[in-house]
């Protein structure tokens, strides 16, 4: 199955008609989780981007700042995924020809490869190499962001 | 001159019509709200959270507000900025409903809460040698629910006011 029916499929599913069916407040506190997921899985990634690039809390061990920031960001993830897939599913086809929805997802896909190797490589130790903790933050920093800004210009770019 | 009034001058300026008709800045300005929330609200977030005690407890408040400050207050000036923006470009709408000034009395409340939060404690925070002082816990407490309603309601403002 191509990706366009699937979409469909998706949209078509009782749980996304449902979904779609429910009354409006939900489809509101799903926009507020959203921003809540966003600023729980950002801001702590900004804290610990900024200390692998030397600034912010930088007497702080990396590994006490990863520690501290994972449970932040898995809350972070909980409330953005189910949001994102309450507003996704009801209206998937209409996301289909949203090319700002696919650099969003492309994105997203570079962050989470990037956070599951390098991010999580430099992040392990005291003393990465430097030069490969600055090139990591900088491209965490700028794919999450990047990720953030797509997301944003979807409402923009509709079709 | 009723706020309406003003809200409409607003508007009406070069400004105003200047942001309204260009294709790329009201997306750009709106952009930057969004994601300099990150470091305004989300830098504070943290803060709070280590007043608290669920953040970070062993790094020491007066490090973490001293280190953060530059990269807070930043955030905030490009989130009052562009917000200030906002209002040129929504104009008389935003006083059809409560939302936008409860958004902007909450704001005053929060500041109010950190300039008394400051003065009481942040500046002595090197002196707490690790105890966190009960006013400060209120503080972040207040900060934390304060600041979190303006985000609740600035989202509610597209919703309320019919835009």
């Amino acid at each position: 199955m191509s990706t366009q029916p699937f979409f469909q499929a998706l949209q078509n599913t009782q749980l996304a008609i449902s979904i779609g069916q429910s009354n409006h407040l939900y489809g509101v506190l799903a926009q507020m989780f959203h921003i809540a997921g966003l600023i729980l899985i950002l801001a702590p990634l900004l804290v610990v981007n900024l200390r692998l690039l030397g600034a912010g809390l930088t007497n702080q061990p990396v590994t006490y700042l990863v520690k501290a920031t994972n449970p932040l960001i898995w809350t972070g993830f909980v409330f953005i995924s189910l949001s994102g897939f309450f507003m996704f599913s009801p209206s998937a086809a209409l996301y289909y020809p949203n090319p700002a929805f696919w650099l969003k997802f492309q994105l997203l896909g570079l962050a989470l490869i990037l956070q599951f190797t390098l991010y999580r490589k430099v992040t392990r130790t005291e003393t990465p190499n430097r030069s490969l903790a600055t090139l990591t933050a900088l491209a965490s920093l700028l794919l999450w962001f990047g990720v953030a800004i797509a997301g944003r210009a979807i409402g923009y770019v509709a079709a | 001159m009723t706020s309406r009034d003003f809200l409409q001058q607003l508007q009406d300026s070069t400004l105003g019509v200047a942001l309204s008709e260009s294709i790329y800045m009201y997306p750009l300005v709106e952009g930057l709200h969004l994601i300099s929330l990150v470091f305004s609200f989300g830098l504070i977030l943290l803060i709070d959270l280590r007043l608290i005690g669920l953040f970070l407890p062993k790094a020491p408040v007066s490090e973490i507000l001293n280190k953060l400050r530059p990269w807070l207050s930043g955030g905030f000036l490009v989130t009052f900025s562009t917000g200030f923006l906002l209002v040129f470009v929504n104009g008389p709408s935003l006083v059809n409903t409560w939302v936008f000034p409860l958004k902007l009395l909450l704001i005053v409340f929060a500041g109010l809460n950190a300039i008394w939060f400051e003065y009481k404690f942040g500046r002595h925070a090197k002196q707490w040698n690790g105890q966190t002082p009960k006013g400060a816990k209120v503080a972040g407490w207040v900060s934390l629910t304060t600041w979190s309603l303006v985000i609740v309601c600035g989202r509610l403002i597209p919703y309320m006011n019919g835009h």
